[in-house]
């Protein structure tokens, strides 16, 4: 077993680093929030008024942030939430009066009816089968809604004039100031320690492979979904202080013309760095406040033009921009340490067969990739698909991952049949997916990774970075055997083809499958290499019992590493038997050897 | 023999990891050389450098006779030269037919390199329609090397076509590319890990290691496969 101590890295260490980083967020803090303190004092009463209402759109772009910039849901629905807020408050005070449970419901109600919307639209665009594009024009949608219902509500809702003079609070301008500055001090402050702990890389991860995530059994739709949420709840709350202070509602509140101003406030600070959108959207609205007085017009246009020119130059933004001025000489993203597990026990039961296939057949219209395919395999099994280019394997491997993908047929793991069940709740039976062409997270470092696929065994933290990557032997050894171990800090996409094949299998065993579905592992692999992996999971087979379908081109490797061939051509098995039946059989050599569409089966 | 591509001390890389140092590498118009190398030698990164993916630090590259560098990738397709990478190359939402109509000129009609190239390729004619991302993987390749024979390159820099396809087809890659070569004078630069494979197709090999060019030679002469097999076990 390898000393752990031995594979740490000579950099700094991820708690060291969070500590001073946890350092600066609090110097930062208590400077933003003497600045809010003492504002008040220094600034006229304009400003600060104008200040106030900045501030709160600060917090909202950093939701947004959170959403667009590291989890890529661009959603132009915050306006609505705002909306909802701010006619919380003001519906409740209108219609009833201005009383401490009153205002205490819809302090509470409003972001609640936030929450429910964001549900819905959560609901509507995390989708198995919908693309990205779907939640943007759903939340779109949700704020012309929301503006049609206001102006329909007559007297209710004041219609396109709104609501205005309602009781409110009885706190002064220089009140309203530090809350709202509190609020967006506490607000960023809370989304940067988040975006940058464990839980934060996997929004990047999300953003970057949600297919890779969800073989990793998590429920990303869950996570989008609390997510946004989690967004409507805040913004709903700055709409709600927003109509305390401001004391005059109007529909345009909601609108998505204030939706999309949030989106390309966020792109001008830069998406993806917290604090550049939250500068930006506080400048942008408090120049736009003093300058649509002197330059009504122009200044519309003056935005537009930057926004194009800031588009055009840094297209990152103007955050990341000012952040490289400063960064020259810092330390690189750091590494973790690697922990090595103490082996776990072979759990298999063994009753039941790992992998049951009956009759599965697979079509795309007309042309019938699989057909009526029947096998099954047991723990301790290592069962090689063979055959030509063409002949339904990956597809064969898909059907057994994922519920949606056969056209008719039944499928169990360890047991349990599969259904319909979305690749996410396959993997908690206990299956591990290894794609043919490497799948990995681009933007996230090798540790980072490997955390993520361990996400389902330890959880991810809120807050933290944890310093180990703990990996059981399986995954340890191929990270060892092929330099990952001494390559933790580099982001994957600096990786060569055959490290990332390799990262996405350590990935894999990474989260302890008992049924493991490789395509192609060592493929783009050194001979070395790959004798190593093949000794992994001859090992795994064996000594852990588990049962693995490995889908492989060279017989030789196949030959010395299988317990059991099966040969598949042109959507059916043709064969299934040892490794000296297979190999040593006439058709197997006419079929594999041949021509991958002239042979009749 | 005129030369199609001269490589002379090219520095260049990108990130954190991969980086070439002073390579220096020659390919004759109707000769295959073959660059060999682990995982995360610079394989890649010196065909990406050579299309203008990436920017050269230090060095030239001259793509016959007339130099390349800071030129963009379109300018070099535009010249003859074909280039068939590693990941994700064709457009899965087009169909075949689509696909290598894209691999060819604009003028240029499809039909009948259709058929040269379903010739070696049987599956492109009977699946012409088919949308590529619907392809086995395997099939994938195929396509990729096909789309790159189709326009008659003069220059072609293959990277690692032999991964996940089945022996028989390996072969017949083997046979087209050395035809390819005799019959049409095409220059063939190879990146492979198969190195029997490689070996059979090319004329000459060079072994990359931590971005430096370690080992080259004959391809035939006896004894070139154990010392390039001791590289590569390092």
């Amino acid at each position: 077993m390898p000393d752990s101590a031995a594979l740490a890295c000579p950099v700094r260490l991820p708690s060291q680093r969070g500590r001073t980083e946890r350092r600066l967020i609090l110097v930062f803090s208590v400077i933003a929030l003497a600045l809010a303190a003492a504002g008040p004092l220094l600034l006229d009463t304009y400003s600060i008024s104008i200040l106030i209402r900045s501030f709160l759109y600060g917090a909202i772009a950093v939701t947004v942030d959170i959403l667009w910039g590291f989890t890529g849901i661009l959603s132009f629905g915050q306006a609505a939430f705002f909306g909802i807020g701010a006619y919380a408050l003001g519906l409740s005070v209108t219609q009833y009066d201005f009383t401490a449970p009153i205002v205490t419901a819809a302090l509470i109600g409003g972001p609640l009816v936030a929450a429910a919307a964001a549900g819905l639209v959560a609901w509507l665009g995390f989708g198995p089968k919908v693309t990205p594009l779907y939640i943007s024009v759903i939340t779109l949608v949700l704020s012309v809604i929301f503006v049609q219902m206001i102006y329909s509500g007559g007297d209710f809702t004041g219609s396109s004039s709104g609501l205005s003079n309602f009781d409110t609070f009885d706190i002064s301008m220089e009140g309203w100031f530090r809350v709202a500055g509190v609020f967006l001090v506490a607000v960023t402050a809370a989304g940067w320690i988040f975006v940058r702990s464990d839980f934060g890389r996997l929004l990047v991860a999300i953003r970057e492979n949600e297919q890779r995530c969800r073989y990793c059994g998590i429920n990303t739709a869950r996570v989008k979904t609390l997510l946004l949420i989690g967004s409507a709840i805040i913004t709903a709350l700055a709409g709600f202080a927003y109509a305390g202070y401001n004391d005059v509602i109007a529909p345009d509140l909601g609108n998505f013309q204030f939706g999309t101003q949030l989106v390309i406030w966020v792109a001008l600070g830069g998406r993806g760095t917290l604090i550049g959108p939250a500068v930006a959207a506080v400048l942008i609205d408090f120049i736009s406040a003093w300058l649509s007085g002197s330059l009504p017009f122009i200044w519309q246009l003056i935005i537009g033009l930057v926004f194009i020119v800031v588009i055009v130059l840094l297209p990152q933004g103007l955050g990341p921009a000012v952040a490289n001025l400063f960064r020259r000489g810092r330390t690189r993203p750091v590494a973790a340490r690697l922990a090595p597990l103490p082996d776990a026990d072979a759990a298999g039961s063994g009753a039941l067969p790992a992998i049951q296939v009956e009759s599965v057949s697979r079509n795309y219209g007309s042309l019938h990739v699989l057909q009526d395919v029947t096998f099954t395999a047991g723990a301790g099994e290592l069962v090689s698909l063979v055959g030509p280019n063409g002949a339904g394997k990956t597809t064969l491997i898909r059907c057994l991952s994922d519920g949606q993908e056969r056209s008719s047929g039944r499928v169990a793991i360890e047991g349990n049949p599969i259904g319909r069940l979305a690749p996410e709740a396959c993997v908690r039976f206990g299956l591990g997916r290894k794609f043919q062409t490497p799948n990995v997270f681009d933007a996230l470092t090798v540790a980072e990774s490997l955390r993520i696929a361990r996400s389902r065994q330890e959880r991810l933290s809120f807050v933290r970075t944890a310093d180990e990557v703990r990996l059981p032997a399986a995954a340890m050894r191929v990270v060892q055997a092929t330099g990952l171990s001494s390559q933790l800090g580099t982001t994957v996409k600096h990786l060569s083809h055959g490290a990332k094949q390799a990262l996405e299998l350590a990935m894999v065993l990474a989260m302890e499958p008992r049924v493991l579905l490789l395509d192609e592992p060592t493929a783009g692999l050194t001979k070395s290499e790959r004798s190593l992996i093949g000794e992994v999971l001859v090992e795994l087979v064996r000594a852990h019992g588990l049962c693995i379908l490995l889908i492989e081109h060279d017989l030789e490797f196949v030959r010395e590493i299988s317990s059991r061939i099966i040969v598949l051509h042109q959507g059916s098995i043709v064969m299934d038997g040892t490794v000296e039946e297979v190999t040593n059989s006439e058709l197997v050599h006419t079929i594999y050897a041949g021509e991958p569409h002239a042979v009749a089966a | 023999m005129s030369e199609a591509l001269a490589v002379e001390t090219l520095t260049s890389g990108y990130g954190e990891a991969m980086v070439l140092r002073d390579v220096t590498l020659r390919v004759m118009a109707g000769e295959v050389l073959t660059v060999l190398g682990k995982n995360g030698m610079g394989k890649t990164t010196l065909l990406k450098t050579i299309m203008g993916f990436l920017p050269v630090r230090r060095g030239q590259i001259s793509i016959f006779s007339q130099s390349t560098v800071g030129q963009p990738p379109h300018h070099l397709a535009g010249r003859a030269v074909a280039y068939s990478p590693q990941d994700q190359a064709i457009f899965q939402e087009l169909t075949v037919e689509e696909n290598l109509q894209l691999g060819l000129p604009r003028v240029t009609r499809l039909a009948p390199e259709l058929k040269r190239v379903a010739a070696i390729f049987p599956f492109l004619a009977e699946r012409r329609r088919q949308l590529a991302g619907t392809l086995s993987g395997g099939e994938q390749k195929m396509l990729i090397m096909a789309r790159a024979l189709i326009a008659r390159p003069k220059l072609m820099l293959v990277d690692e076509i032999t991964e996940g396809l089945q022996p028989s087809i390996i072969l017949r890659l083997a046979n087209v590319l050395r035809q390819e070569k005799s019959a049409n004078g095409t220059a063939i630069l190879l990146i492979e890990q198969n190195v029997s494979f490689a070996l059979s197709v090319a004329d000459r090999y060079a072994v990359l290691s931590r971005g430096e060019v370690v080992d080259q030679g004959d391809a035939h002469q006896p004894g070139a496969d154990t010392s390039i097999a001791e590289h590569l076990s390092v």
